[in-house]
C-alpha cells in the first residue's frame, strides 16, 4: 500500500494541474490581505460613528470559494485526468485491486487538500488581524479561541470538497461532468434551496454543504435563515457523509465496470 | 503461459468475444491476428483483468490476473499507446507505474534506455510522436521484468526502423524463453515475427496453427510455362500431377516438385520457359481464412 501511496502522491506532483490549484491557493491569501489593507483603508477614512459600525468580511471567509473550487477541481482531475489519456488502464494493470487505488487516491487528495485548506484558512486569519490591526472592522473583533470551530469547519470544507470531487470523478468519469456536479453542489443548489419555503428553506439548507461550516461553529447560517437544523455535531457528521458517499459510490462502480 | 478458456464477453447484444479457447506458450512469439473488431483487444483486457468476462475465463501463469500480488513481475503490457498524462515526463510516468509495485528507480532508468527514450526521459510525454509515446508503452511493458508479455498493436504508428527494433525486441524477449503475445490486424507484419499464430474473427477461432504450417497449407502448386503446353500436360498427368491449364497459356501443377516437373521434361526434350513455386502468401492465407467474419468491409459491386 505505501508503494501505491507513494505512487499517487508523485501524480499529484508532477502536473501541471497542481501547480495551478497551489497557484490559486496562494492567489486567495493574496486577495484576501489585499482585501483586508483596503478596507483599513476606508476604516481609516472613515468619521469615529462609522467606524463604530463598520463590519468587512474576513478574507478567509470570503474567498474560501476560491480555495474549494480549486481543490475541488484537484480532486476531479486526480481520477478522471486518468480516463482522459487512458491511463486507468496502465494504473489497474499494475494495481488490480481496485479499492487500494481509489483508496490511495483519496487520501494523497484527502491530505493535501486538507494541508492547503487548513493553511490558507489560518494564514489568511491570522494575517488579517495582523494587518487590521488595532481596527475594529468587524471581523477581527471575536476573541481566537471563539473563532477556531468555524477556521478549523472551513479548511475541513476544502478537503471534503476535494474527495466529493475524486468520488463523482471516479463515478461520472468525465472531467466536464464531474466539475459540474461539483460546482452545483457548491454554489448553485444552495441558493435555490434558499427560495423554498419556510420552513423547508431552513431544513434543506441546513444539509447543504455551504452551510455545514456554520452550523459545526454553531453560528447561525444566515440572517434569514437563522439557525440550522444540525447540531454541530450532526453537521460534522453530516461533512462526513458528504465525502463518504460519493467515494462509496465511486468505488463500487470502478469495481463493478470494465475499464 | 497464458490461458484462454471459453471466453466470452458481451456487451448488451453485441458478442465480442465468442467462446474463445486457445494458450499462448513461453518461447516463442505467438501472434494474434483478426480483422478490426474481432475481438482481439477485448481479449487482452480479459486477461489483464480490466474488462470482466461474461463467461469462462482467463489465466495468466495459472492464476487470475485480479489475484496476482504485484503483477509487474509477471506480466506487462502495451495496451494502448496513448495512456500517459501528457503533461508528465516518461521518467515520472515510469515512476508512478514503478511505485505500486516495489520497482526501483534504477530500473526505470535501465528500461527508458532499454527503449531509446533516456535522452527525453524529462520532456513531457505530450510532445512525444506516436513512435516514442509507442516506445514509453513498451518500457512500462518491460519495467517488472515479467516472463508473459502482451502488445496490442505495437508497430502502429512507427517508422521501419522503429519496426524492425519492435520485430528484434519481440524475438529476443521469446528467445529468453518468455510468453510473447503480439497482436495485429496486419499478417504481414506476423509473418517476419511470429511463430505461432492464434487467429481469430468475430470473436471466434478460426485457427491456432504454426506459421510453418500455415503456409504448407496453402501451398498453391508450380507455375510452368512451355511452347509444347498439352504435350507436357498429358506427361505430367501421367506421372501422377494433376494439371490445371491457367487462362495465359501456363499451366499450373499440383502434387509435384519443381525439380521432378524438371527432370520429366527434360528427358522429353520439351523447353521449359517459367517453373515457379506458388505459396500462397501468408497475407492471401489470412485473407481466406477471415474472408467470411470481416465486420467493417468495403463494398464491393
Amino acid at each position: 500500500m505505501t508503494g501505491i501511496l507513494a505512487a499517487e502522491w508523485l501524480k499529484i506532483r508532477s502536473v501541471a494541474s497542481t501547480q495551478h490549484v497551489v497557484g490559486a491557493v496562494i492567489g486567495a491569501f493574496v486577495v484576501g490581505i489585499v482585501w483586508v489593507f483596503y478596507a483599513g483603508s476606508v476604516w481609516d477614512d472613515a468619521t469615529p460613528e462609522r467606524q463604530a459600525v463598520f463590519r468587512a468580511a474576513s478574507p478567509e471567509e470570503g474567498f474560501l470559494p476560491i480555495v474549494q473550487v480549486a481543490l475541488g477541481v484537484l480532486g476531479v482531475l486526480a481520477i478522471t485526468s486518468e480516463y482522459a489519456t487512458g491511463l486507468i488502464r496502465a494504473t489497474l494493470v499494475a494495481v488490480p485491486r481496485r479499492p487500494a487505488v481509489i483508496a490511495a487516491k483519496a487520501a494523497v487528495v484527502g491530505a493535501f487538500s486538507l494541508a492547503a485548506g487548513q493553511g490558507v484558512v489560518f494564514a489568511s486569519f491570522f494575517a488579517g488581524r495582523l494587518v487590521a490591526g488595532d481596527r475594529t472592522m468587524g471581523f477581527n473583533v471575536a476573541p481566537v479561541a471563539g473563532e477556531l470551530p468555524r477556521l478549523f469547519a472551513s479548511g475541513l470544507s476544502v478537503m471534503v470538497i476535494a474527495l466529493v470531487g475524486l468520488g463523482l470523478g471516479a463515478a461520472v468519469r468525465s472531467t466536464a461532468g464531474a466539475l459540474v456536479s461539483v460546482v452545483a453542489l457548491l454554489f448553485v443548489l444552495p441558493p435555490v434551496t434558499g427560495l423554498l419555503p419556510a420552513p423547508w428553506n431552513t431544513w434543506v439548507s441546513s444539509v447543504m454543504l455551504s452551510n455545514l461550516v456554520s452550523q459545526i461553529a454553531g453560528e447561525d447560517m444566515s440572517f434569514r435563515l437563522g439557525d440550522g437544523a444540525l447540531s454541530p455535531a450532526g453537521a460534522l457528521v453530516a461533512m462526513a457523509l458528504y465525502a463518504a458517499v460519493p467515494l462509496a459510490a465511486g468505488t463500487l462502480l470502478i469495481i463493478k465496470r470494465d475499464v | 503461459m497464458i490461458e484462454v478458456h471459453e471466453l466470452s464477453k458481451r456487451y448488451g447484444e453485441t458478442v465480442a468475444v465468442d467462446a474463445l479457447t486457445f494458450q499462448v506458450k513461453p518461447g516463442h512469439v505467438t501472434g494474434f491476428l483478426g480483422p478490426n473488431g474481432a475481438g482481439k483487444s477485448t481479449t487482452m483486457r480479459a486477461v489483464l483483468g480490466l474488462d470482466a468476462p461474461t463467461s469462462g475465463e482467463a489465466l495468466v501463469n495459472g492464476m487470475r490476473y485480479a489475484d496476482i500480488r504485484h503483477p509487474m513481475h509477471q506480466v506487462g503490457a502495451l495496451l494502448d499507446a496513448g495512456a500517459a498524462h501528457g503533461g508528465r515526463s516518461a521518467l515520472n510516468h515510469l515512476r508512478c507505474l514503478a511505485l505500486t509495485n516495489g520497482i526501483g528507480s534504477d530500473r526505470v532508468a535501465a528500461v527508458l534506455e532499454e527503449v531509446g527514450l533516456a535522452g527525453v526521459a524529462r520532456k513531457p510525454v505530450g510532445a512525444f510522436s506516436l513512435g516514442m509515446r509507442q516506445r514509453l508503452g513498451i518500457a512500462a511493458a518491460l519495467l517488472g521484468d515479467p516472463g508473459v508479455l502482451l502488445f496490442d498493436e505495437p508497430v502502429n504508428g512507427l517508422d521501419p526502423d522503429g519496426i524492425r527494433w519492435i520485430r528484434e525486441l519481440m524475438r529476443r524477449l521469446a528467445g529468453e524463453g518468455r510468453t510473447v503475445l503480439l497482436s495485429s490486424h496486419l499478417m504481414s507484419e506476423m509473418a517476419l515475427t511470429a511463430d505461432h499464430l492464434v487467429i481469430i474473427g468475430r470473436g471466434r477461432l478460426i485457427a491456432d496453427t504454426s506459421v510453418r504450417a500455415l503456409t504448407d497449407r496453402y501451398q498453391r502448386g508450380v507455375l510452368v510455362r512451355s511452347p509444347r503446353a498439352a504435350e507436357l500436360t498429358g506427361l505430367l498427368e501421367r506421372a501422377g500431377a494433376s494439371v490445371t491449364a491457367e487462362p495465359d497459356g501456363a499451366l499450373s501443377v499440383k502434387g509435384m516438385e519443381v525439380a521432378a516437373i524438371g527432370d520429366l521434361a527434360a528427358r522429353h526434350g520439351i523447353p521449359i520457359h517459367e517453373a515457379t513455386p506458388r505459396t500462397a502468401s501468408l497475407e492471401e492465407a489470412y485473407m481466406e481464412l477471415t474472408a467470411g467474419s470481416l465486420d467493417y468491409r468495403a463494398g464491393v459491386r
